[in-house]
């Protein structure tokens, strides 16, 4: 196999595995709605609107809850 | 799988990384050996070509005109036969620009002559009407750096094996040698004796008397270099 | 410390914001007058002919594009980055005296790198290749401040108080790896300095040149993966890391869709970098570089058009602040420049269109386009709507503003409108043979048929740079206005008429 049939099968492949891996992506972020530590996403528009230094994090760093 | 990376911002700045160099792997690395072959026939520059080359980009003069013939009838028809990959091979670094205020000049050697620059750099418009060149006189005060282009043409040797003082093909089955200085004060003789062949089909005198006196001014240095675009 | 309440602290973001608006100032004048140099030549004599050399259109461009890339947009990417990271992860400069001291050597490093770049290409120290024009000092302080750069984000990322990362911080990462990247790649050189003659003689001529590690075809190739991303990573990326901040602070919304947000992160990621092709179709690079890049250049109409119709419809059911606000007026209008440029740019990337429209002027049209209707715009809104919180006081005048946003906009379209129907007359010209098979119009055929875009596009550019002005007096005058509450801060900037 020549350099030029190995691109021509790993372009091939590689499509394949985007299509697969950004549709799955997709269907994660819709179907779960909600990320690994339980927040939902839309949550995290709320970083930007309530951001003053005294403002509750979205998601605390595990320390902070401590103080 | 997503939940997992979701939870390592480590892994984040990894991931985008990867997705960005990704591209850059697969377009330049397969052809890069390829692309560096000389085509038959190109030489590297010599000294005085070297230091004109510098000029031509200490003016920039490549924000304003390409060195790209690309394969099309009515750009063959103008600027002659389309640029091959090989004919760069030489060029550290490319001089293709990217706008043409100005006409293209990657074959401008086959057409112009030393004496149209020489009146066409002193006063653009009064050569070619309506031309938006500006006139480049100080072109004709300052002088070429020899030094400059000599440590470029050592460098070309020694890091990127430039076949200098070496036999490069031609078209016709012959060899030719491009030769290079062995100390600065030769390479100073050597500029001097091309930068005189130049000069004796010009007819301004302060230039004509610069060289005599040994020194080289800049546009002697462009007009070598832009003779050797062929 | 315990009795005084926790601030952010702005001082590096103010720094940066007076170099924005200097440099934007500098860089746009520059453009001015090289554009005028094209309409009426001979211009660069001027200011006498003895300094004609370093007024001539060459030296000039170089220092035009530097200096609204490197100077006035990195400045604001900057700034920005000093006022947005603070606040999005919820932690003060003022907490580590480190990160500030970073912050403020990187300031006046940045400063002294604009200072030695400027006088650089004055005197026509250049490497040729555009956008990466510095020689390589240069190169290395740009790559120290750049450095040092990360150095901030990563450690003010290291002390956070808000554990996940908003989307603005993720386009800033990227913003970083990607410029270093590619600049570290596209400036690859060796310094002729480091050469020997062969009887031992070292350190021949000029320090300041050097010779590239590629060369031609590939020289070509590697400038325009770096050229072309430069866009994305300067241009794009860190613009897109401000609107996402900006807006919804200034209108109150929340972002349409996070979820879009993140999905069209990653596919401008792995999209953009395979575009670059689109600069050499018909060149010496072999056809497939070119076919991929022309086809990638059409599918990033795709995350590029999820990140502005997020932000346009994050103004869903809230239109009346646009008619109401100019601040909003910038943000929403810069979006849709942003959404019209990413349109046009796949466009000139299909092959048969790119036959006509390349080393045209309907490419700096499309630049402009991007530039200022979307970075310039979007920097502007940025500082606007940061002066009131960092000063503490009211911007000076909304009229102005008002005023300010009609003449630059106008100035965007007199710019772009005149450089299209230039660039495609001289592409058509160009090709254009009669019925004997000759070539129809002589090369200054088709310059002098040009002259009256090039004026019209130098008068676009006035307008812009006088709204420029406009807006450096704005803010100048923002720092005596009437002083306000914290509680006047949450939203909508508070304007004086």
């Amino acid at each position: 196999m020549d350099i030029n049939t190995f691109s021509a099968y790993s372009y091939f492949f590689l499509i394949i595995f985007l299509v697969v891996g950004s549709y799955s992506y997709i269907y994660h972020l819709y179907k779960n709605r909600k990320d690994a530590s339980g927040v939902d996403y839309e949550h995290y528009s709320n970083m930007a609107l309530k951001d003053d230094i005294g403002d509750a994090p979205v998601k605390p760093m595990p320390d902070e809850k401590k103080k | 799988m997503f939940h997992w990376l979701e939870k390592h911002p480590f892994l984040f700045s990894v991931g985008v990384f990867l997705t960005i160099a990704f591209a850059g792997l697969v377009e330049i690395v397969p052809n890069f050996a390829q692309a560096a072959r000389p085509t038959i026939g190109t030489k590297p520059y010599t000294l005085l070509q070297l230091a004109g080359r510098d000029v031509y980009i200490k003016n920039s003069c490549n924000s304003c005109h390409s060195q790209l013939i690309r394969p099309f009838k009515a750009e063959t028809d103008r600027y002659g036969h389309y640029s091959l990959s090989g004919e760069y091979a030489y060029d550290r670094p490319f001089l293709w620009g990217s706008e043409r205020t100005g006409p293209d000049l990657h074959r401008i050697g086959n057409y112009r002559t030393t004496q149209w620059h020489e009146n066409h750099m002193m006063d653009p418009a009064k050569i070619v009407q309506g031309s938006i060149m500006p006139a480049y006189p100080w072109l004709f005060k300052n002088k070429a750096d020899i030094n400059t282009a000599y440590a470029e043409q050592l460098t070309d040797a020694e890091f990127f094996a430039v076949p200098y003082n070496k036999p490069v093909p031609l078209k016709d089955g012959k060899t030719t040698i491009i030769p290079m200085a062995k100390s600065i004060a030769t390479a100073h003789a050597m500029a001097l004796k091309e930068a005189q062949a130049v000069v004796k089909d010009m007819h301004n005198q302060n230039v004509k008397d610069a060289v005599a006196k040994g020194d080289i001014p800049e546009i002697v240095a462009l007009i070598a270099y832009l003779n050797s675009l062929k | 410390m315990e009795n005084r309440p926790l601030e952010y602290d702005y001082t590096v973001a103010k720094m940066f914001m007076l170099t924005t608006i200097v440099l934007g100032i500098v860089g746009m004048s520059i453009g001015v007058f090289i554009a005028f140099e094209l309409a009426y030549p001979g211009l660069n004599t001027i200011f006498g002919k003895t300094i004609a050399e370093y007024t001539a259109f060459g030296r000039l461009r170089p220092l035009h594009t530097d200096s609204v890339a490197f100077g006035f947009t990195v400045s604001g990417i900057f700034a920005t980055w000093f006022y947005v990271g603070q606040r999005v992860l919820k932690v003060s400069m003022a907490e580590s005296k480190f990160l500030m001291f970073i912050g403020k050597l990187q300031f006046w490093l940045y400063v002294a790198g604009v200072a030695a770049a400027v006088v650089s290409l004055f005197m026509g120290y250049t490497s040729s290749k555009e956008y990466a024009e510095f020689e390589w000092p240069i190169d290395i302080a740009i790559v120290v401040v750049w450095v040092l750069w990360g150095v901030s984000i990563f450690g003010l990322i290291g002390i956070r108080r808000e554990k996940s990362l908003y989307i603005s911080i993720w386009y800033y990462i990227a913003t970083f790896l990607g410029v270093a990247m590619l600049y570290l790649f596209n400036n690859m050189e060796v310094p002729t300095m480091l050469a020997t003659s062969p009887i031992g003689e070292t350190g021949i001529g000029s320090w300041m040149h050097s010779v590239s590690m590629y060369a031609g075809t590939n020289d070509a190739l590697v400038q325009w993966w770096y050229g072309h991303n430069a866009v994305a990573f300067v241009f794009t990326v860190p613009i897109i890391a401000m609107i996402y901040y900006f807006l919804p602070k200034e209108s109150g919304q929340a972002i349409y869709s996070y979820k879009l947000s993140l999905l069209s992160f990653w596919g401008l990621m792995f999209v953009y970098l395979w575009a670059g092709g689109h600069h050499l179709l018909y060149s010496t690079v072999p056809d497939w570089v070119q076919t991929m890049g022309s086809i990638f250049s059409i599918v990033l109409i795709l995350p590029s058009w999820g990140s502005a119709i997020n932000m346009l419809l994050t103004m869903k059911g809230e239109w009346q602040q646009v008619a109401a606000s100019p601040l909003i007026k910038f943000m929403v209008l810069a979006s849709t420049f942003y959404m019209f440029s990413t349109l046009e740019g796949p466009i000139q990337a299909i092959k048969s269109v790119n036959a006509i429209a390349h080393f045209t002027n309907w490419i700096p049209g499309h630049v402009h386009d991007g530039t200022l209707g979307w970075v310039g715009f979007m920097i502007i809104a940025s500082l606007f709507h940061m002066a009131p919180r960092v000063f503490k006081r009211e911007l000076y005048s909304k009229g102005l503003m008002a005023a300010q946003f009609w003449i630059q906009t106008l100035g965007i379209v007199l710019y772009f409108t005149s450089m299209w129907i230039s660039g495609i007359t001289q592409g058509m010209m160009w090709r254009a043979h009669d019925e004997f098979g000759n070539l129809a119009y002589s090369f200054m055929d088709t310059v002098n048929v040009l002259h009256p875009y090039y004026a019209l596009r130098g008068l676009g550019g006035i307008f812009y740079l006088t709204g420029f002005l406009m807006f450096a007096y704005n803010i100048y005058k923002t720092m005596s206005a009437r002083p306000v509450e914290e509680s006047e801060l949450q939203n909508a900037s508070p304007m004086g008429a």
